[in-house]
């Protein structure tokens, strides 16, 4: 993985102590509040209803044991011994103190990690596909250029007040694991009928109170203008942006009001002035390639006892089905380590399972961990060999639910319980859709289907873009939950169509088992859930939901 | 109001700043309008210095097209959270401007860095955010990655 340059950890320790001085400022009045408030989240440090939250950046998702076990050194010292992964693949601290902030930042920094934009109306962590590197279907590994980005983003001195937040999601072939559509930029590694590789830009994309697939600003763009093309269109971005209201303020209010070919014509003419001076060299792709060259994958991995194992241990085998997913090389395989266990909240992890997954990544896979966009972890270097001891560690540490990719590997965001802009509680809800299906073969029967809730419209837990979406919404002072169905945020992404009127707090789980029953009465053949909804519309669901008793 | 060039407490400036619509001109000195104004005054400029102040909603197009006749461009940054003024500095460089260009309204020093690296060599700065440490912001962070108005080159494209 990538390591740091002196100019990178000049910048991060810099940044502390900068960071120190604008905390010390503020406590000392010098700042005012709406100011040290940008400038905190610029270090991603929210104040939130129970007390200041910290966001830490885990670029494009990867870490080393190293990293991950400072993390639970942080969480031990600073926080209350757990963290929150998030759908940024970064990780959220609850409890820290503004005081310590400077402290935990010097810590990170000590590991080569940092906070800085992980929040606030500037370029965010990019995130890209969690088998990045691993899968046989890629075209190229993305990890190099969004390390390329993650350096021309980081403090760049023009796009550091933006009109909104801005998020970008990179591919590295024709499957996307990175919700890439729904981002104000999505990039995917293409080649073209030249055999060339190169990039499609997408634009315009996002979540929040107005869902919108990103559109095709750019079909190829060879990969030297990465760089340069990105960087006209956040000009373009920063000066036509609305902001006279935060809510039109993204880009794709911006792309939807010129029309996608009017702003490609406004990024092209800005593209000739920099498309000169901002020209990747083919050196620096080199540089950034060469940190991420393949592992030393060993010929003798597909001798294994894998097939006895699972042969011999059923939860194993119920394990291994659900939570590996096949690895480019013969006799490896890629483990995701579940963090939806049961009846505990999505992305939560323990300053204890960090320093276990740790160990389990240096003795298992590389020591590097990946984090998803979905809020669980990937050990992605698995001799196949080596699963069965993998496993016997996770189920020790209760992570090895066999849930991914099944209705309780839900995205949810943290709710009314943690956060001040939510309108309604999730983890409750979370729970009680767990107490529901906790049954393992009927989830199995269900097959693969995502279930996500968020709770207020900002969409944190990116509801628009699943099978089952639900939404809270206040209502009067209670919580109210609208369900969405028919949503992806893959390749053949779509946004989520209102079931109906939204159901009370004590009947989610029972409309989701309404929906899955009547699922299961009509699908055809293994038809999933998706492809259901896609073929016969909401009619039969609405009925079975909204129907009159009989 | 304290007003720093080259990140340098300035002593005298020249410069003056009419944003009230009824003020009349002055009749000799240097002036700084705002763009509306500066563009319809240039006729009956006299001996009067005349320089543009450009805030956000205004088109950069109209002072580039200008740009060989100018010593300094103002830029209003109405809020602090208003990001636009870096851009135009960034196109007032790339086109060739040599001149001063000045960062009023809500300027304070969390920007300084930023701004400077963007092209701004002057900061007019409200007197309730001036401190003697001002000048600190300048050297906060000693390295970059970007090209910007300061370096034109990227760093993977420096020797």
């Amino acid at each position: 993985m990538y390591q740091y340059t002196e100019v990178d950890q000049t910048l991060v320790d810099e940044r502390v102590e900068q960071y120190r001085d604008q905390t010390r400022r503020f406590l000392a009045g010098e700042i005012p509040d709406e100011e040290f408030r940008a400038l905190r989240l610029m270090n991603g440090l929210y104040i939130q209803r129970q007390a200041p939250m910290l966001r830490v950046a885990i670029p494009y998702g990867l870490m080393s044991s190293v990293q991950l076990r400072q993390l639970a050194h942080i969480a031990r010292t600073y926080d209350k011994g757990y963290g929150h992964f998030t759908t940024r693949t970064n990780i959220q601290y609850n409890w820290p103190t503004l005081e310590s902030v400077p402290d935990i930042l010097a810590a990170l920094a000590k590991v080569q990690m940092h906070a800085i934009q992980t929040s606030g109306n500037c370029i965010r962590n990019t995130t890209t596909d969690p088998y990045a590197g691993v899968n046989a279907n890629e075209i190229e590994d993305p990890r190099p250029y969004c390390e390329i980005i993650r350096q021309w983003s980081t403090l760049h001195p023009e796009f550091a007040y933006l009109p909104r937040k801005f998020k970008i999601a990179f591919t590295g072939g024709p499957e996307d694991r990175a919700a890439s559509q729904v981002h104000d930029i999505g990039l995917h590694i293409v080649k073209n009928d030249a055999g060339d590789v190169g990039f499609e830009v997408l634009v315009g994309g996002g979540l929040g109170r107005t869902p919108v697939i990103g559109k095709v600003v750019n079909p190829f763009l060879a990969k030297e203008d990465l760089l340069s093309y990105l960087e006209a269109i956040l000009r373009v971005y920063n000066l036509n942006g609305r902001r006279d209201n935060k809510y039109k303020a993204r880009i794709k209010i911006l792309v939807n009001a010129l029309g996608v070919d009017k702003f490609r014509a406004l990024v092209d003419a800005e593209w000739e002035h920099t498309r000169g001076e901002l020209k990747l060299t083919d050196a620096e792709i080199e540089r950034a390639r060469g940190h991420f060259s393949p592992f030393d994958y060993q010929g003798d991995a597909v001798k294994n006892d894998l097939n006895e194992r699972l042969a011999t241990d059923a939860d194993f085998r119920t394990w291994y089905e659900t939570n590996t997913r096949a690895h480019k090389v013969a006799g490896y395989q890629i483990a995701v380590v579940s963090l939806k266990p049961y009846l505990q909240p999505a992305g939560d992890v323990t300053d204890v399972q960090m320093d276990a997954v740790a160990s389990m990544a240096d003795q298992f896979s590389g020591g590097e961990i990946r984090s998803t966009h979905d809020q669980n972890l990937v050990l992605a270097d698995v001799r196949e060999g080596d699963l069965y001891a993998l496993w016997q560690q996770l189920v020790e540490q209760n992570l090895a639910r066999p849930n991914i990719g099944k209705l309780t590997d839900m995205i949810v965001c943290p709710g009314f319980d943690f956060c001040s802009l939510a309108n309604a509680r999730t983890l409750n809800i979370a729970d009680q859709i767990n107490e529901k299906f906790e049954q393992v073969d009927y989830l199995h029967d269900i097959g693969d289907i995502t279930v996500n809730m968020s709770g207020c419209i900002n969409a944190c837990g990116h509801h628009h873009v699943a099978n089952i979406g639900i939404l809270g919404v206040d209502k009067k002072g209670e919580d109210w939950y609208q369900i969405t169905l028919g949503g992806s945020s893959a390749a053949d992404a779509s946004l989520g169509k209102v079931l109906g009127k939204a159901v009370a707090a004590d009947d989610v789980a029972n409309t989701l088992d309404k929906l899955l029953t009547t699922y299961i009465a009509i699908r055809e053949g293994n038809e999933s859930f998706l492809d259901t909804v896609r073929r016969t519309g909401l009619e039969p669901f609405k009925e079975s939901v909204y129907a009159p008793a009989h | 109001m304290p007003l720093l060039i080259n990140q340098q407490l300035a002593e005298n400036d020249k410069w003056q700043t009419l944003t009230d619509a009824e003020q009349p001109l002055p009749a000799a000195g240097a002036v700084l309008l705002p763009l509306e104004r500066f563009t319809a005054a240039q006729a009956e400029a006299g001996s009067l210095e005349l320089a543009p102040l450009v805030n956000g909603d205004d088109d950069i197009n109209v002072v580039l097209e200008q740009l060989d006749q100018l010593t300094l461009v103002g830029i209003e940054i109405s809020a602090f959270t208003d990001g636009r003024g870096f851009s135009f500095a960034r196109i007032l460089r790339r086109a060739g401007f040599k001149g001063q260009i000045r960062a009023l309204g809500d300027v304070s020093q969390d920007r300084l860095a930023f701004l400077t690296r963007c092209g701004f060599d002057a900061f007019d700065i409200p007197a309730e955010r001036y401190s003697n440490e001002i000048a600190n912001a300048f050297g906060e962070i000693s390295v970059n990655y970007q090209a910007s108005s300061d370096e034109p080159r990227p760093i993977y494209r420096r020797d």
